[in-house]
């Protein structure tokens, strides 16, 4: 695994209009996930949306060292799903983004989706529209849409939600495999547990600052915070 | 807010009643005896139906073993489905091709705007125009009907597809922009399959349109049912035109029954009643 820098944030201000940030440098390497942390409306959701390109930085610049076709995994709040096509189509449409035009493309497309689906635990549901499926259910869609696009960047926003423990575990372990495979993830949370318990990093943003601190120092941090 | 709406709509008559005084210059006594005029008209030139328009012409030669097959009334309206449902599926692909490059969601606007301009062009003609032009550039026949109602559904279900793409959730076009989907992958596997319900039930709509204007085009000599209706109508032969009414309106009902059937299979489960006799007639109506 590699350890030059898959995202570079350089300087770099969002919002919309405002900014919602001081001038942001922080990396990421592979393998490496990053939980950011902070009171909701505070521009997490921003920073997400522009490193995947949706929302164009004030100032400054990022950097990412991805393949341009499916080298970016994104699960937006929303998820991003297509509501009135079946789960299989849902989760296809990741091995779509990045397997290159070959003989073999469609078979390889039906093998990584449908061990996707199985990592999910969803292959019972595979046939079905997504929008008959629970909350929780659409949650392991959308995590497995990014199995089977296999990125080494992906960005996820909120997407563990309201899932109950054994649906969190059932995504944390599939995303888990793509860790150890050398994607870096950086994904907004709202619950501390999740991020305590998952992530590499912690991105606190705070009084427009980010805070990039390792999970000992995050607890300390927060920790001192309460004391105060 | 019941009053206030019923005010609302007494003010809409009110205004409407006032213009069309106007454009009547109130002379209203040209509708004195109208409506006895139009009575002894249905009565002495419409009523009954002459059902021989479904009886096997004269010339040529019938073949068939089944009169029916050699009428005019079977004959013409085949033709007219016929243009309308090539010029339907022509005009369908052409709209999907022009309302996915329109749509402001999914392209530029340097690209949307001017794809719009040449939508609205295409659609300010209306299809007895279109026949016409194509009549006089390629002369009598269906492929003229086929050409006009194909130029008139772009321009029409062009408008109604971009307007149902602009109105998708963003987030699985963000999705699929994020992960680096090209712009036909986006169409083809995400904005088509969200929207299909949509798509389809237009174009079942377009089709029925395109089989009751089928009849207007064929008038101005484009092909179809409407051909023989012009025919019978310059020899006042109005009783053979009720009975060519009477079977447009069958084949208009049984295209809109098969247009909910064939809706009914993509719609949300539950949210309309599978097609049955009682509502082929009335609206399908949401469940509570």
């Amino acid at each position: 695994m590699s350890n030059e820098a898959i995202l570079t944030l350089n300087e770099l201000v969002i919002g919309y209009g405002d900014p919602l940030s001081e001038p942001i440098s922080l990396e990421v390497k592979p393998g490496e996930i990053i939980a950011i942390l902070g009171p909701s409306g505070i521009g997490k959701t921003t920073l997400i949306r522009t490193i995947a390109g949706l929302v164009r930085p004030l100032s400054g610049s990022f950097d990412i060292k991805v393949e341009r076709r499916g080298g970016l995994g994104y699960i937006p709040q929303r998820l991003g799903l297509v509501r009135h096509a079946t789960v299989a189509h849902n989760v296809s449409l990741g091995a779509r983004a990045n397997i290159p035009w070959s003989r073999t493309m469609f078979q390889e497309r039906k093998e990584r989706t449908y061990e996707a689906i199985r990592t999910l635990g969803i292959e019972d549901k595979a046939a079905e529209p997504v929008r008959r499926l629970s909350g929780g259910q659409q949650r392991r869609v959308a995590t497995a849409r990014t199995l089977a696009q296999q990125p080494q960047l992906m960005l996820a926003d909120e997407f563990l939600g309201e899932l109950d423990q054994t649906n969190v575990d059932i995504v944390l372990g599939a995303v888990g495999e793509l860790v150890e495979k050398g994607t870096a993830i950086v994904m907004v949370e709202h619950h501390e547990d999740n991020a305590k318990n998952f992530a590499t990093r912690i991105w606190e943003l705070r009084e427009k600052k980010f805070h990039d601190m390792t999970i000992e120092e995050w607890i300390e941090y927060s920790s001192t915070g309460e004391e105060e | 807010m019941k009053l206030r709406l019923f005010g609302i709509l007494a003010v809409l008559f009110f205004l409407a009643w006032r213009t069309l005084d106007g454009l009547v210059e109130g002379d209203w006594g040209r509708l004195e005896g109208g409506l006895s005029n139009l009575g002894v008209f249905f009565r002495e030139s419409m009523w009954p139906p002459n059902w021989s328009v479904l009886e096997a012409r004269s010339y040529p030669v019938c073949e068939e073993d089944i009169e029916f097959f050699c009428s005019v009334g079977y004959l013409g309206m085949m033709e007219t489905l016929k243009i309308a449902f090539v010029s339907t599926v022509l005009g369908f692909v052409g709209a999907i091709s022009l309302s996915s490059l329109a749509a402001r969601n999914l392209m530029p606007m340097w690209v949307a705007v001017p794809v719009r301009i040449f939508l609205s062009a295409v659609r300010s003609l209306p299809s007895l125009i279109w026949a016409i032009l194509f009549v006089i550039v390629i002369g009598f026949g269906p492929l003229s009907g086929v050409l006009a109602m194909t130029f008139y559904t772009i321009g029409y279900l062009g408008k109604l597809q971009y307007e149902v793409f602009e109105g998708m959730p963003n987030d699985p076009l963000e999705a699929g922009r994020a992960m680096g989907l090209s712009r036909p992958s986006i169409l083809m596997n995400i904005v088509i399959p969200e929207n299909g319900n949509h798509l389809l039930s237009q174009l079942m709509f377009m089709f029925e349109y395109n089989v009751r204007h089928g009849t207007v085009i064929g008038i101005v000599g484009a092909g179809g049912i409407g051909y023989y209706i012009s025919t019978y109508l310059k020899f006042l032969q109005y009783d053979k035109v009720f009975a060519l009414l009477i079977l447009i309106f069958i084949v208009v009902v049984l295209i809109d029954l098969l247009s909910l059937a064939v809706r009914s299979f993509v719609n949300e489960e539950g949210d309309v009643r599978k097609p049955t006799w009682l509502n082929m007639l009335i609206q399908a109506r949401k469940q509570d």
